[in-house]
């Protein structure tokens, strides 16, 4: 450090700053000393200042004039309300100019700065409602442009035509309500674009003109009441959001000018339709989510969107999947379809990554054996709330993987076995009809399982005989009793009971029991449910 | 009715003690079905950082994560979301310091199904755990069942 | 190169903490401030700051200001998919960090971009 080292070829450090040799320049930190200036005696090899988080409300003149080869300069959590031009004048070699966290007014029109070096430029969280035509004109190498948290009205077009090699900008949380056409013209090297947060309802259909380079366009949490189709004309667009507006429709070959897209997020829109070309050739897509489009009717045409991992298609009105589906979409991983109208199912055999299937709510009525045939990464099946009535003997034969089935809520009378030997989750309440008592052999790993009826519990040890007759009195029967209540009633610890474990072995059998993984059955049997079913 | 719950016992080592040093033993409660062992540096993670997927830092080695629950930070998600988001990070247990947020306790012990031990502690144990914590003292930490005494009510 | 000194100090006493607490740092920021979760050691506390050290990038919301990881191979980025400065060993071009520059361009090491 500095401080330290007396002698006439020691750079000076401004007290009370601390500043750090780098070879022969110097890097000062003034951070956070209540300062409400800038220090006076700066030397000439400082190339990296931090005035950041003093109480500085201006810049004195010549305050920087020496600093010839000053790289980064740091002045946010300060006062300032104007810098001029003078007041940067020297700044030559500036390449990252920091000033967020002021409460900056007004940019410099007239004299604005000359640094022509300058790379970063934060402004963000100042009270700028206008960006001057002429702000930026000595700042032509700008790359990166922070406006984002100010109270901008308007896309500053004007000032933003002097920054042919800008890549990426923040205009985010600030109050603009429309985007002209040709707003971005020049900025041909544009890489990312953020206008999250303001107010924007309108866009011109040709305000995305000349964004060559975009790859990312962020339009969430705004009011745009149409999609916005000008975004046809970014044809590097890799990834788009325009989640959180006010979006009905999403229009026939809506990205066809985006071939390059590998994320859509667009949750949080009352969309109503979507037209069926609409996510057709998008080759890189590999999630698509719709939510309650209730005047879907028919399932997307998905040809070229090849890469699809995931698709969520939820509260719509399908009543029929394509046949050809898996075909489309070969890579699947997920697929969510619940809460719509379909009635047959075909075959997801081409569908050879599913890892889950999410068919809850439909009116599916058989499952045949080809349905889920030979799906061996499917982990996760929910056919919960159909009406299936029947399943053919071998439509889980070949689920190797399946550790969770959901068929709550059918008409089933049966529940083939065969291929569930790895399931830890079984439900099949609401199915008044099954009455088979299953044997825990047919589910050596089962954790979670849920019957129609109680006394199929018992195969389970969880029958009354298993508990002194106090606790069962005193004890509500509780409709979702949890994994360790099942143990505490199994091993019994409390005074009343003939059963009496030393307490290593009491040990033991706990880390047995926990890694037997005991069984939690429900409805739980107890008098009202006695394990003897009333019907014989 | 009051669901019966299993009492943790977490031993603590301070690693410059190792492997002498004698551990300093406090109590838990598991909860959420969650009973069972568990062993690991003690990693401190803040309330904000199991907000989001972030995947800030890795720990290579295994580790327990210790968060001390505050009522004054804004509620970004269910506690047993965190939960599952710290086992997730690759916590091999983790334990929640519950003396600041009364509803946090609550709330926690309705969960089910935790895949590994989740501990909550307040009072005394909490603060001696937490104290360590803020000497930044490094640790190793031992989660076990509690066995309660075979006759606890016999009078 | 240029050094990054982080100008805040941990703990209570920073000027941009709204409520703090001795275990945890700061537990909320005052507004347009971003909160960024230190590691210490085994201990992880709040800081707010008015920029994210390095390594790290803002995103502001109206709700709240975090910062968060940019890729492994960037010192400093804009955001997740936009490096501002390479780690060494890989040179910038259009927001990404490669080992190696697209034809025409060559690897300048001082700069660590493709020039």
């Amino acid at each position: 450090r500095i401080q330290d080292r007396q002698g006439p070829a020691a750079p000076l450090c401004p007290p009370p700053c601390q500043c750090e040799e780098d070879g022969i320049f110097i890097m000062v930190d003034c951070s956070e000393m209540g300062l409400s200036s800038v220090p006076t005696n700066l030397s000439p090899l400082t190339t990296y200042l931090d005035l950041s988080m003093n109480n500085i409300s201006e810049i004195q003149p010549r305050a920087f004039h020496r600093l010839h080869l000053l790289s980064e300069l740091r002045i946010s959590g300060n006062q300032l309300r104007y810098i001029s031009g003078h007041d940067l004048q020297g700044l030559n070699n500036l390449k990252v100019l920091m000033l967020q966290n002021n409460q900056l007014e007004r940019l410099p029109d007239d004299a604005p700065w000359d640094l022509p070096n300058l790379l970063s430029l934060r402004l963000d969280a100042n009270l700028l409602s206008e960006v001057p035509a002429e702000a930026f004109r000595g700042v032509r190498s700008l790359r990166h442009l922070w406006l984002d948290d100010n109270s901008l009205t308007e896309i500053p077009v004007m000032a933003l035509d002097s920054l042919p090699s800008l890549q990426a900008m923040t205009l985010a949380l600030n109050q603009i309500t429309h985007i002209p056409d040709y707003a971005f013209t020049n900025l041909s090297a544009l890489v990312v674009l953020h206008l999250h947060n303001n107010h924007i309802q309108t866009m011109g259909s040709r305000c995305f003109e000349g964004l060559h380079s975009l790859e990312t366009l962020d339009l969430n949490y705004n009011d745009l009441q149409e999609f916005p189709v000008a975004i046809r004309t970014l044809s590097k667009l890799q990834e788009l959001g325009f989640h959180n507006n006010n979006i009905k429709a999403i229009p026939e070959r809506a990205f066809v000018g985006n071939p390059q897209l590998q994320t859509i997020h667009f949750y949080e829109n009352p969309i109503q339709f979507v037209g069926k070309s609409a996510f057709q050739f998008l080759p890189k897509l590999h999630t698509l989510s719709l939510n309650g489009a209730t005047q879907i009717q028919e399932f997307p045409d998905l040809k070229g969107t090849t890469s699809l991992e995931i698709l969520t298609l939820t509260r719509a009105g399908l009543s029929a999947l394509p046949l050809d589906l898996c075909e489309q979409l070969p890579r699947l991983r997920v697929l969510e379809l619940s809460y719509n109208q379909i009635e047959d199912l075909p075959s997801f055999y081409h569908c050879s990554a599913l890892q889950e299937i999410g068919l809850q709510h439909n009116q599916i009525r058989r499952v045949e054996s080809s349905t889920f045939h030979q799906l061996t990464s499917l982990r996760a099946l929910d056919l919960s709330w159909n009406i299936i009535e029947w399943i053919h003997p071998d439509a889980f034969a070949s689920l190797h993987s399946l550790i969770k089935l959901d068929l709550t809520e059918n008409h089933l009378s049966s529940v083939p076995v065969a291929g569930l030997g790895g399931l830890t989750h079984l439900k099949l309440r609401g199915n008044t009809e099954l009455y088979e008592a299953f044997s825990p052999d047919h589910f050596p790993h089962m954790r979670v399982i849920e019957m129609p009826y109680a006394y199929q519990c018992c195969v389970y040890g969880s029958c009354d005989n298993y508990k002194p007759a106090s606790q069962w009195d005193t004890e509500q029967s509780n409709t979702n009793e949890d994994l360790h209540k099942r143990t505490v009633a199994m091993y019994p610890i409390h005074g009343d009971t003939h059963y009496d474990p030393d307490l290593e072995e009491f040990q033991l059998e706990i880390e047995e029991s926990k890694l037997q993984t005991s069984v939690q059955c429900t409805p739980t049997p107890g008098p009202f449910r006695p394990c003897d079913s009333l019907l014989g | 009715s009051e669901r019966p719950t299993l009492r943790a016992v977490i031993k603590v080592t301070l690693l410059k003690h190792e492997p002498t040093g004698k551990p300093i033993v406090l109590e838990g409660v598991f909860v959420g079905g969650s009973a069972g062992k568990a062993e690991g540096k003690l990693m401190q993670y803040h309330p904000l950082s199991l907000c989001n997927t972030s995947e800030d830092e890795r720990q290579e080695s295994d580790f327990i994560t210790i968060v001390k629950l505050e009522h004054r930070v804004p509620r970004c998600k269910a506690l047993h979301d965190k939960a599952r988001m710290a086992l997730d990070k690759g916590a091999q247990a983790v334990i929640f310091d519950v003396s600041d947020d009364a509803n946090a306790a609550a709330e926690l012990r309705e969960i089910d199904s935790l895949p590994r031990p989740v501990v909550l502690v307040e009072a005394e144990d909490a603060e001696e755990l937490m104290g360590l914590v803020n000497k930044n003292e490094e640790a190793k930490v031992v989660i076990e069942i509690k066995m309660e005494p075979k006759w606890p009510h016999y009078d | 190169p240029h050094k990054q000194i982080s100008g805040v100090s941990s703990g209570c006493q920073q000027g941009g903490c709204l409520t703090c607490s001795d275990y945890n740092g700061c537990l909320s920021c005052k507004p347009r401030f971003f909160m960024h979760l230190e590691r210490i050691g085994m201990k992880q506390i709040g800081v707010c700051m008015t920029s994210c050290p390095p390594g790290f990038y803002g995103t502001r919301s109206p709700e709240r200001n975090t910062c968060t990881k940019c890729r492994s191979e960037c010192d400093s980025c804009f955001n997740k998919n936009f490096c501002t400065r390479c780690r060494a060993g890989f040179y910038l071009h259009l927001g990404k960090c490669q080992e190696s520059c697209p034809e025409g361009l060559v690897r300048s090491d001082t700069q660590r971009e493709c020039v």
